[in-house]
C-alpha cells in the first residue's frame, strides 16, 4: 500500500462531541497527525458517555465507547485555554500546524484571541475551519447548537414523520455526521488549493446551512409551486408499493420489519411471483403505478399479510433475488454481525487500553485500491496521553517545565470535575435496567463479547 | 475574479440520481470542470422526477435535477455503442476523475471498468458509487436511501414504539454517499499529487451512513445493550426533542447545563430548581420523562416558538427552531448570511437555490445554473476535434 496522503499534515483539533470530531477523524484516517486539545476542566463531554462495560472505575474517561468511535487514531494534548499559559502554548504550536479545526460557538475563539486573523499572523498559510451551528455571522451566529436541534432547523424534520403526524427527528443526531464529512472535504479542498497556490484560508461552515441541501427537492417545489411537503411516513411520491412492513417476531417476541420499494410494473410482476401471490399481478387495482398509488392502503394490507409470516432477513434475500429493492430493518447487533459488512472489512478492531477489543465502523464509506484509510490499530487517546510527546518533542519543553505546567493545571491527565470524582463515578453509572423497563432498550445480553468474537484471549 | 479551489480538475461524470450528481455538484461548485454524460433518451432520470413548475413535466425544468447539477456541462452519449466508447476514451485523456453510478459490473461489461482503463490512464481517479459497494454478498442487490436506512440500523431506532420504524426524509443516504464520494475523490487526488498515480474508489451508500451510527452499535459492543425505537429520543439527554408550542413546534434542548437553573428561569418558575426532576443528574429526567413533560408542555403551549427560542438562547440553552422550506426561505438569519442564491435558467426561469454549504475565504463557491439536456454536446465534441459533419453523423446514428 502506498503512503496515506496526509502524512505530512498536522492538525490542531479543538472540537468536541460529534460533528467536529467526525471531520478530524476522517482526516486522521487519511494519515494526518491530529492533536486533539482538551482542558482538564473541560474534557470532551463524550468521554463520559457509553463507558465500556458500563464501568465507571479507575480512569473511566479513557474508556468511552462513544469517544472511541469518533477519536480513534488521534493524539491527546491537554491545554487549559482559559489560562494565559495554555493559550501561549497553543500559539507556539500554530507555526508547526497546517490546519486548525474548531467547533466552538463563534464568540469563544474571538474571546480567547485565537481567531483566524490572529493565527495567520504567525502561520500565513494556515488553513482553519470553524464548524459552528449557524455560521460566524448573522443574528443566530452565537446561538448554541446541538445536532438534535439542527436537524429540525434545517427542515429535514419537516419531511420526516408519520402521515398526518408531527415533524420528527431521527433516532440519532443526523446533521452532525453529515457536516463532519463535509468539513473534512472542505479541508481537503483547501489543502488542494494550498498545494497549487501556497495560500491558506479560513472556512466558515454553518452546520445548519451544510444540512439544507438534503431538502433540495422540497425547496424547489416551494420555489416553483408554493407547495409545502407533506409527511408521508415511509412511502414514496414516485413509487408504489413502498413501505416498512411487519414481519414475524423473533423468539423473544420482538418486532421485526422489512422495507420494500417496487420501482416499476416489471418489478411488481416479479414481486407477486416471488411472494407466491400471482393473483395480485392480475388484480386491476394494482395494474400500474398510478393504480398502486391510489390503492396503496389495500396493497399495504396484502403485503403485510405476506410479510407477517416471513423472517425479515430471509424475506430480504428472497425479494432481492427477484430483483426487488428490499432490506431488513436491522437492529444494531444485527448490523455488527451482518455478513456483507463483515466481508467488506467494514469494522476495524481496536484495542482500547483497559477495556479490550471493540469493532469500530469505518468512517469513510469507501474502499480504495491504493490506500487503506483508518485508525490503523490506534486506540482513542487517553486524556493527555501525548502531552510530553507534543510539548516536549515539538516545542522542546523540558521535564521541569512540563512538571510545572502540570502543577499549574495547564496540562494534566485527570479531569478536574466540578463534583468529586467519586460522585461522578456514581452519576455516570447508566441505569440500564431502568432504560429497559421504560422500553428504550432490549434486555441486556451479557454474552455480547462472545457473540461478537471479542473475548479476551 | 477570485480563484476557485478545484479549478485545475476535470471530471467525467457518468452518474445519475442523487448521490453521484451531489458529489460532482460539490466538485463543480468549487471550481472543477464537470462534463456530465447522459443517455440520449431523456437524460439523467432525475430530469423526470420533478418537481416541475405548475407540475408540467419537462426535462430541462426538473427541480431536483436543477438543484443537483449546477455548474456542470451536459452532453449526451450512448456508451453502449462502440463510437460512444471511443468518444468517452478521448474525453478521459484530458480528465483527472471519472465518477459513475452504474450497477456493479455494467461498465466492466463495456470494457470501461477501472481494470480496462488503468493502463491507458494511470493517473485517473475512478470512483464508483453504488448502494452496497463492489464486493460482498449484497453487491448485486438493489438499494435506495430507504434500504440503507434499514440495513444501517438507523431506522430501527427512529420513530415511535407503537408504530413502524421511520425513515428520515429527503433521501439522506444518497447525500451521505455523495459526500463520501466527494471526500474520497479529493483524498485520492491528494495522494496522486505525491505519487502521480490514480486509483479506484468503491463508495458504498450503506457504509457512507456509517458515520451516522452515533452510539447504536457501540452500545452493543460496549455493554450488550440494544436500543429500541423510542420516539427517536436521545437516550442520554432528555429533553432534546421536538415539542408542540403555541404556534407550531420548538426543539427543547436543555444542553449540558440547563438544569436546574436555565430551564427553571425559562419557564419563569424559579421554584422548579428544587424539583428533583430539575437536578443536574440526567437519569431521573430520562426515566420520568412523562412527569417532566407535564411541567413544561403547558408553558410551551402558551408561548410562540420565536419567543421561546430567543429567550432560551439568551439563557444559553441550545433550543432550535423547527423550520419547513418556506420558513427556511424567509429565515432572517439565512437571509442576512445570503445563503440562498437566485439563479437564472433559460427554461426554468429564475429559481432560488441553496448556496455554499461552507464558505472558503480565498476560493468561494461559484454560482451557476444546471445545463440543458445535451447543451454542450456540440462544444465538447468540437473540442475533441470532431467536425460539424461528424457530429451530424454521430447524432443520426444515435451515438451523441
Amino acid at each position: 500500500m502506498t503512503a496515506l496522503l496526509l502524512e505530512n499534515v498536522r492538525i490542531l483539533d479543538l472540537t468536541q462531541v460529534y460533528a467536529g470530531p467526525t471531520c478530524s477523524r476522517l482526516l486522521a484516517d487519511l494519515g494526518a497527525e491530529v492533536i486533539k486539545i482538551e482542558g482538564t476542566s473541560r474534557i470532551d463531554v463524550i468521554r463520559n458517555l457509553i463507558l465500556l462495560d458500563n464501568n465507571t472505575q479507575d480512569d473511566y474517561w479513557n474508556r468511552s465507547g462513544y469517544f472511541l468511535s469518533r477519536n480513534a487514531g488521534k493524539k491527546s494534548l491537554t491545554l487549559d485555554l482559559t489560562q494565559e499559559a495554555g493559550r501561549e502554548l497553543f500559539l507556539r504550536l500554530v507555526p508547526h500546524t497546517d490546519v486548525v479545526v474548531e467547533s466552538f460557538t463563534p464568540r469563544v475563539m474571538r474571546q480567547m484571541g485565537l481567531h483566524y486573523d490572529a493565527l495567520r499572523q504567525i502561520k500565513p498559510d494556515l488553513i482553519m475551519i470553524s464548524m459552528s451551528g449557524y455560521g460566524q455571522t448573522g443574528p443566530w451566529a452565537n446561538y448554541s447548537a446541538f445536532g438534535m436541534g439542527l436537524e429540525p432547523a434545517s427542515a429535514i424534520s419537516s419531511l420526516t414523520g408519520y402521515r398526518d403526524g408531527p415533524p420528527l427527528r431521527s433516532g440519532i443526531s443526523f446533521t452532525d455526521p453529515l457536516t463532519g464529512i463535509m468539513g473534512a472535504g472542505a479541508v481537503l479542498a483547501a489543502l488542494h488549493y494550498r498545494r497549487r497556490s501556497g495560500k491558506g484560508q479560513y472556512i466558515d461552515l454553518s452546520e445548519h446551512e451544510a444540512a439544507i441541501p438534503i431538502v433540495g427537492y422540497a425547496l424547489m417545489d416551494y420555489a416553483m409551486n408554493s407547495r409545502l411537503p407533506q409527511r408521508i411516513g415511509n412511502r414514496s411520491p414516485w413509487f408504489a408499493p413502498q413501505g416498512c412492513y411487519r414481519c414475524r417476531p423473533n423468539e423473544s417476541g420482538d418486532d421485526n420489519w422489512l422495507v420494500i420499494t417496487v420501482c416499476n410494473d416489471e418489478e411488481w410482476q416479479a414481486f407477486c411471483q416471488a411472494v407466491g401471490r400471482p393473483q395480485w399481478a392480475e388484480d386491476e387495482r394494482f395494474a400500474d403505478v398510478l393504480d398502486r398509488i391510489r390503492h396503496q392502503e389495500e396493497l399495504d394490507e396484502l403485503i403485510g399479510s405476506w410479510t407477517r409470516e416471513q423472517e425479515h432477513i430471509e424475506a430480504m434475500h428472497l425479494l432481492q433475488r427477484a430483483g426487488v429493492i428490499a432490506a431488513a430493518v436491522l437492529n444494531p447487533k444485527q448490523v455488527l454481525l451482518d455478513p456483507h459488512l463483515r466481508e467488506r472489512g467494514y469494522w476495524d478492531m481496536i484495542e482500547q487500553p483497559g477495556a479490550g477489543r471493540r469493532p469500530v465502523a469505518k468512517q469513510i464509506g469507501a474502499r480504495f485500491s491504493a490506500m487503506e484509510p483508518g485508525p490503523r490499530g490506534r486506540h482513542a487517546p487517553k486524556l493527555g496521553e501525548h502531552n510530553h510527546e507534543v510539548l516536549g518533542g515539538l516545542l522542546g519543553l523540558s521535564e521541569e517545565e512540563l512538571t510545572q505546567l502540570e502543577e499549574e493545571k495547564v496540562i494534566g491527565d485527570t479531569p478536574d470535575t466540578v463534583v468529586p470524582l467519586a460522585v461522578m463515578r456514581q452519576a455516570l453509572q447508566q441505569p440500564l435496567s431502568a432504560f429497559q423497563q421504560m422500553g428504550a432498550l432490549h434486555a441486556l445480553e451479557d454474552d455480547y463479547k462472545k457473540q461478537l468474537g471479542i473475548e479476551a484471549e | 475574479m477570485a480563484d476557485l479551489a478545484l479549478a485545475d480538475l476535470r471530471v467525467i461524470d457518468l452518474t445519475q440520481g442523487i448521490a453521484g450528481p451531489y458529489c460532482t455538484k460539490l466538485l463543480a461548485d468549487y471550481g472543477a470542470e464537470v462534463i456530465k454524460i447522459e443517455p440520449l433518451e431523456g437524460g439523467d432520470y432525475t430530469r423526470r422526477l420533478g418537481p416541475f413548475p405548475n407540475d408540467i413535466p419537462q426535462h430541462d425544468r426538473a427541480g431536483l435535477f436543477l438543484h443537483l447539477n449546477t455548474n456542470k456541462k451536459a452532453i449526451t452519449l450512448d456508451i453502449s455503442k462502440q463510437s460512444g466508447r471511443v468518444i468517452l476514451r478521448k474525453l478521459l485523456t484530458q480528465a483527472d476523475i471519472l465518477v459513475e453510478s452504474y450497477s456493479p459490473g455494467y461498465l466492466p461489461g463495456l470494457e470501461l471498468g477501472y481494470d480496462d482503463l488503468k493502463a491507458e490512464f494511470p493517473s485517473l481517479v475512478y470512483c464508483s458509487v453504488t448502494p452496497f459497494g463492489q464486493t460482498g454478498p449484497y453487491r448485486i442487490y438493489k438499494g435506495n436511501s430507504l434500504a440503507c436506512m434499514a440495513l444501517s440500523g438507523l431506522m430501527y431506532v427512529s420513530g415511535d414504539p407503537d408504530k413502524e420504524p421511520l425513515c428520515t426524509g429527503g433521501e439522506p443516504a444518497e447525500y451521505f454517499a455523495g459526500l463520501s464520494a466527494w471526500v474520497s475523490i479529493l483524498a485520492a487526488v491528494g495522494q496522486r499529487s505525491q505519487t502521480g498515480k490514480g486509483q479506484y474508489i468503491d463508495v458504498s451508500m450503506l457504509e457512507s451512513l456509517g458515520t451516522a451510527d452515533e452510539y447504536n452499535t457501540i452500545m452493543y459492543s460496549g455493554y450488550g445493550a440494544i436500543r429500541k425505537r423510542f420516539y427517536s429520543r436521545h437516550l442520554f439527554l432528555y429533553p432534546s426533542d421536538i415539542f408542540p408550542c403555541q404556534d407550531g413546534y420548538i426543539v427543547v434542548i436543555s444542553g449540558a447545563s440547563g438544569f436546574p437553573t436555565g430551564m427553571a428561569l425559562l419557564l419563569e418558575n424559579p421554584d422548579l430548581q428544587a424539583n428533583p426532576l430539575f437536578s443536574p443528574i440526567l437519569w431521573p429526567r430520562t426515566i420520568n420523562w412523562r412527569q417532566l413533560d407535564e411541567i413544561i408542555t403547558p408553558y410551551l403551549m402558551n408561548h410562540s416558538w420565536q419567543d421561546l427560542l430567543t429567550r432560551a438562547q439568551e439563557l444559553r440553552l441550545p433550543f432550535a427552531a423547527v423550520l419547513d422550506p418556506k420558513m427556511l426561505l424567509e429565515n432572517e438569519h439565512l437571509r442576512e448570511r445570503q445563503f440562498f442564491v437566485d439563479i437564472d435558467h433559460p427554461e426554468a426561469g429564475r429559481l432560488t437555490h441553496t448556496g455554499a454549504p461552507f464558505r472558503m475565504s480565498e476560493t468561494p463557491m461559484r454560482v451557476g445554473r444546471a445545463p440543458l439536456l445535451s447543451e454542450h454536446t456540440q462544444e465538447v465534441l468540437l473540442d475533441l476535434e470532431y467536425n460539424k459533419e461528424d457530429i451530424v453523423i454521430l447524432r443520426e446514428r444515435g451515438v451523441a
